[in-house]
């Protein structure tokens, strides 16, 4: 193609496409009608709207400065650890119950008639609250710690069981086709073509569930399965400020320390199968959804 | 020709530490399990218990009435819909400063980081029960609780893809002696706005069966229905609500699924 | 219009890319600089607009000491230099005419660019650029769309939309084939003499040099050791810059060439 020199005869310049700048507004016009609605639906008045703000704060002056001794001998920390044990066995349980059904539930493992139920029960598992489960739970177990640790655990063999599923799916079919090869039955095919590929990135999410699930813990025992929220709410009921601001810091500095240790946990265990092995995308998708590069 | 087997190399001992490492997590694990009240016979009785009756049948009559669950189910969404709105919006400026791609200066770098990191270490409903406390219980606290949690998840999204994206165009836009705010919005926003947009339909998604938990912390929505119900032991009419939210979040997740394909 | 003096140049890593160049260059001229990988040719061109700043060393375009610049004074200096890169750096979800205007952002205010509403008269700036390079006729696709030639003359049209008086170009073939960088190089060299625009040219392809350069800088190891006339270069003064011997992977290929401004 000749670049257009003086001499040349100037192209039409062509015209801006119709439609687009009409595009735009509708949507921003939708998304504000349906703003509108909610805030009328929802009877949510300019007055609200200007004290809150001021009520807010008034609280959280009062937070200050946190009452950590008076908390600390109600036994506030014991009520933390307590929660974080909830978390890890409400994982485990998730994990090891998972795992087997996420290989029948893949598709390059797994016939047609086995996947499709164990699938939709992942889903369904999934889509029910931890606390939901917990309200279930609590009439057959009672209140206190295992009726969160169990809502955790079948929580989690939901979102354990397709995060799980979807790793083996990615992987290589070549080292499978090779068990085949020399006369191999399913189950060595699993044992020494699909684990050693798969169990690094499912591990890693197993622990980035342990930190979700701490938070989910602490949360639970607001409606007395256990853990640190029957703590905060009793001392909010009570309008017990400082005691309540000291039961957040310190949840939120647990917390924050398991993320910190499971996240360099996580980083070796990923770092070190890829060395191993060809990245396989579950390890890319693992890094998209936690965060972490190689 | 055969090579003697002292010239073969050692089998690679598994390391004490990992062994250590593998006792103390077993350990632990057993430890935590006593605290918990770890009791395998609940896997059984479960399917015994006589409860499971109180949950049968499902009372369409009433749950199906507009007042008892249509009308808070419609509070539900309006909520999702407000939270996910304000959420997001606030996210998007504050993911850019989270990242050190786009982000103005140090100082607000770092003190965006930091306070990110601690809202998202606080539990998604310690933020609305305190709320509630300190606004009063009802929809317009559930709004702000789930404003801060869509916040919280949207940022953690948003900036990872921020962090991923291509910083070419962001160095020609520079290059060019443009200022901050316009460098960043076209050099660095279009290519990272199909992700901003996945991922609002995905945290509205979330914030419709989140607005069912807040309820039960009072803060509107149909979660109170829930809660109410559950203090007076209807089963029954709890399983036909949850079917039928199960049902809302099919749709809502189906709608989505299919309006994120049309932008991408 | 460039005057570096005793220009150094190292990395935080450590790496010294720029030991101790001193350069002239006058308004009007068109400069190639040609060495290998890392002998700091991307640095050098970087050096002029501040996108690396000098470790030491002053370094004055058109006027301007860019060395220890303020951010304003920076942006000011910017908006006088157009860029165009190895891999064009354009935005590729939005159109060309859009990835043109970019050329602007030092014009318009920071309100109008965010918001994309852009005055008249720099949509017709942008549109008078697209023509000077010949593909106004795609100002409304894509940019992604396009081939890596024509992304390449948008990327040109944006750096003269800035209206600029130096012109600086970062390996602006290596991407493309041999037709459609005679083409690029050809267009260069037309609104170098045509709009009197002073331009830089890194280049990795020596014959290419050969064709198009008037004067031609060699850097080895960070130094400057060559500086002259194209017309007295030959393949030993290559070598001397290379420090070693031509290899075909120096040059771009043989092949039909639009007659060159050197007439080589």
């Amino acid at each position: 193609m000749a670049v257009a020199t003086s001499t040349d005869i100037t192209p039409e310049r062509p015209l801006p496409p119709r439609g687009t700048h009409r595009r735009r507004w509708g949507i921003a016009l939708v998304l504000s009608l349906a703003a509108l609605w909610s805030v009328s639906g929802l009877n949510i008045s300019f007055n609200r709207l200007v004290t809150a703000p001021g009520e807010a704060w008034t609280v959280l002056q009062q937070m200050v400065p946190p009452a950590f001794g008076k908390v600390y001998e109600r036994g506030a920390v014991g009520k933390i650890f307590e929660s974080v044990y909830i978390a890890w066995i409400g994982t485990l349980i998730g994990a090891i119950l998972s795992l087997p059904l996420a290989f029948l539930a893949a598709n390059n493992v797994s016939p047609r008639w086995i996947r499709a139920p164990i699938r939709q029960f992942f889903n369904a598992v999934r889509a029910v609250p931890e606390l939901i489960l917990a309200v279930i739970f609590i009439p057959i177990t009672g209140l206190g710690p295992w009726a969160g640790a169990l809502a955790i655990g079948v929580h989690s063999i939901g979102t354990l069981g397709k995060w799980a599923t979807e790793s083996i799916e990615s992987i290589d079919s070549g080292p499978i086709e090779a068990v085949q090869a020399t006369g191999g039955q399913w189950v060595n095919s699993m044992r020494w073509a699909v684990i050693p590929q798969v169990m690094s990135t499912i591990t890693s999410y197993w622990l980035f569930r342990f930190e979700i699930n701490v938070r989910a813990s602490a949360v639970l025992g607001m409606i007395g399965a256990g853990g640190v929220g029957s703590e905060l709410v009793s001392h909010l009921i009570f309008r017990d400020f400082p005691a309540a601001s000291a039961v957040l810091i310190l949840t939120v500095v647990v917390v924050l320390t398991i993320d910190t240790v499971s996240a360099k946990v996580r980083r070796r265990i990923i770092v070190g199968s890829v060395s191993d092995m060809d990245s396989s995308r579950s390890s890319e998708a693992l890094a998209d959804l936690t965060g972490l590069r190689r | 020709m055969t090579t003697s087997a002292s010239a073969w190399p050692t089998r690679p001992q598994i390391r004490v530490r990992t062994y250590g490492i593998t006792l103390a997590l077993v350990a632990f694990t057993v430890f935590a399990a006593r605290k918990v009240g770890f009791s395998p016979s609940t896997f059984w009785e479960v399917w015994s218990n006589p409860l499971w009756e109180k949950f049968w049948p499902i009372p369409w009559e009433w749950v199906l009435d507009g007042d008892n669950v249509i009308k808070p189910l419609i509070e539900t969404f309006q909520i999702a819909v407000l939270s996910t709105i304000v959420g997001c919006s606030l996210a998007l400026p504050i993911s850019f400063a989270m990242s050190p791609l786009t982000t103005p200066n140090q100082p607000t770098y770092l003190v965006s980081r930091a306070v990110m990191n601690v809202v998202r270490a606080v539990p998604d409903l310690f933020w609305a029960k305190l709320l509630v406390t300190a606004i009063g219980i009802g929809a317009f606290a559930g709004t702000w609780a789930l404003s801060v949690f869509s916040l919280a998840i949207m940022v953690k999204l948003f900036s990872e893809t921020i962090d991923n994206a291509d910083s070419g165009p962001l160095e020609a836009a520079r290059a060019a002696g443009g200022r901050h705010t316009p460098v960043v919005r076209t050099g660095v926003f279009p290519g990272v706005f199909p992700a901003y947009v996945s991922y609002a339909l995905y945290v509205f998604e979330l914030n419709i069966r989140a607005s069912v938990v807040l309820g039960l912390v009072g803060a509107g929505g149909i979660g109170r229905v829930l809660e109410a119900q559950r203090q007076f032991f209807k089963f029954d009419r709890i399983l036909g609500i949850l079917v039928l939210i199960f049902v809302v979040v099919w749709v809502v997740d189906h709608v989505s699924v299919a309006l994120r394909k049309r932008l991408v | 219009m460039i005057r570096l003096q005793n220009v150094s140049v190292t990395y935080p890593g450590g790496v010294e890319a720029l030991r101790g160049v001193d350069l002239s260059v006058g308004e009007g001229e068109f400069v190639v600089i040609v060495g290998l990988s890392g002998a700091g040719k991307s640095t050098l061109l970087r050096v002029l607009n501040g996108l690396v700043p000098a470790t030491s060393g002053s370094v004055i375009v058109d006027g301007t000491e860019v060395v220890g610049a303020s951010a304003a004074t920076l942006r000011r200096v910017r908006s006088r230099i157009g860029m165009i890169f190895q891999t064009f750096n354009l935005v590729h979800r939005t159109t060309v005419v859009n990835n043109v205007l970019m050329g602007r952002l030092s014009r318009v205010s920071p309100w109008r660019s965010t918001l994309g509403l852009w005055p008249a008269g720099d949509r017709e700036a942008a549109m008078v650029a697209l023509e000077r390079v010949g593909i106004v006729e795609k100002a409304y696709v894509r940019a992604s769309d396009l081939s890596g030639g024509q992304q390449q003359r948008v990327g040109i049209a944006r750096a003269l939309a800035q209206e600029p008086s130096l012109m600086l170009a970062d390996e602006p073939v290596a991407s493309l084939d041999p037709v459609t960088s005679r083409q690029v190089m050809g267009d260069l060299r037309r609104i170098n003499e045509e709009l009197g625009i002073t331009t830089v040219v890194n280049l990795h392809f020596l014959d290419l040099a050969r064709e198009y350069a008037q004067r031609l800088i060699g850097l080895r190891d960070g130094v400057l050791i060559y500086d002259g006339d194209i017309a007295k270069v030959d393949d030993d003064t290559f070598q001397e810059i290379y420090g070693r011997a031509i290899t075909a992977d120096d040059l771009l290929a043989v092949g039909e060439e639009p007659a060159s401004p050197n007439g080589d």
